[in-house]
């Protein structure tokens, strides 16, 4: 199931993949908040790329601070994301 | 956006590509004829103002919505089914303390159905940059002024769901059926650019 | 790579243009063009993500330049070539 729960902090993989993904630019390697997953999907990427059995994965609505994204901005900016564009964040902020 | 002296060979080279696509039964006239008409049809900023109203007027609803809107939509004989894939719909409710605005980045993702064909700008570039980046002048420019202390949230719809603003119930509506109460809400408040 | 579609945070798009009332489709060929994905990604043709991806392969210059259904009439013009459903053209 879902390995990351509402609340947790997650990093957007600084990944600059070749062919389609839907991981939007100004969040690569941001770290932001789960705020809830939105059940499984068949990855994006994969489907672009016309694999005949693509990956199933959990997808998560992920928050950001807009000063965390642009130094500057009192709002926050929700992106949904596939559980491989991110990974945890370790104790150490790392 | 194209300009009128582009759009007839334009129109010539779609006409060419659907002749050629109907020969080879690539597609039928009929099914093209029968995409559009649903489209057309089904997709309205109304469906999603009927549900809005319903909220408004019956908590239970509200709470149901909010917490799994696929499940709540056929209480008012909506659905989210009837694409090739069911998408998720996601309800997000305006209070007095934060604002809910949408966007897709990335291409111009939102709930057709619920919402009526998406307007010109928000399929944008200068609505999907500038969103993200600055969503209060963006909702300036739309005539929507929030207070200071009103926290906004955008939501990129970057993936298979679809979102939809429930927008705050306005003052002095007390008492009014749910169709007047339907017929208060736009597709602007739908998407966030409009207080209702 | 990121492609020419990822504006988020982009400069230099300008203010918004709004048009009151818009119709869905400005020519009837627009709705052609709609309705012709629709269809062809209902047949199995190509995947919509397959879709978005030739709208995102389109050069940049190009996709800038195009209306949003001149975007998609070209994204399914390369996919149709692609599996070499255009013919002699």
């Amino acid at each position: 199931m879902a390995d990351f729960r509402a609340g947790e902090r997650v990093r957007v993989r600084a990944v600059d993949p070749e062919g389609h993904t839907r991981v939007p630019r100004y969040v690569r390697g941001q770290v932001g908040r789960i705020v809830e997953c939105q059940g499984r999907w068949a990855l994006a990427d994969e489907c672009a790329a016309g694999v005949a059995a693509p990956r199933v994965e959990p997808v998560y609505t992920v928050a950001f601070a807009a000063r965390d994204l642009w130094g500057e901005g009192g709002h926050e900016v929700t992106v949904d994301l596939w559980e491989s564009y991110i990974e945890r964040v370790r104790e150490d902020g790392a | 956006m194209s300009g009128e002296h582009t759009s007839t060979p334009v129109a010539a080279r779609v006409r060419r590509l659907e002749a050629r696509l109907t020969e080879a039964g690539v597609v039928t006239e009929e099914q093209l004829d029968a995409a559009l008409a649903a489209m057309l049809a089904g997709a309205s900023p109304v469906n999603g103002a009927r549900i809005v109203a319903r909220a408004w007027t019956d908590p239970g609803f509200r709470e149901r919505l909010l917490a799994d809107a696929n499940a709540a939509l056929p209480e008012v004989g909506l659905s989210m089914a009837g694409g090739i894939q069911e998408q998720r719909l996601k309800v997000v409710a305006n209070t007095a303390t934060t604002h809910h605005v949408l966007v897709c980045t990335l291409c111009s993702c939102y709930p057709i159905g619920l919402l009526g064909p998406s307007p010109s700008w928000y399929k944008s570039e200068a609505y999907r940059s500038r969103v993200v980046r600055e969503p209060r002048a963006v909702l300036a420019e739309f005539g929507l002024e929030l207070p200071a202390d009103t926290t906004i949230t955008v939501w990129d719809s970057s993936a298979e769901s679809r979102y939809m603003v429930l927008p705050r119930r306005p003052e002095g509506t007390e008492g009014r059926s749910e169709a007047e109460l339907a017929a208060l809400v736009t597709r602007e408040g739908l998407i966030g650019t409009a207080a209702v | 790579m990121s492609r020419v579609n990822d504006v988020g945070g982009q400069a230099g798009f300008g203010a918004l243009e709004i048009e009151a009332d818009e119709p869905p489709f400005h020519a009837d060929w627009e709705a052609r063009v709609f309705a012709l994905n629709s269809v062809l990604v209902r047949n199995g043709v190509y995947r919509l993500d397959q879709f978005r991806d030739a709208v995102e392969r389109m050069a940049p210059q190009e996709y800038l330049a195009a209306s949003y259904y001149e975007r998609w009439l070209h994204a399914i013009e390369t996919l149709l070539a692609e599996r070499g459903l255009l013919g002699d053209g």
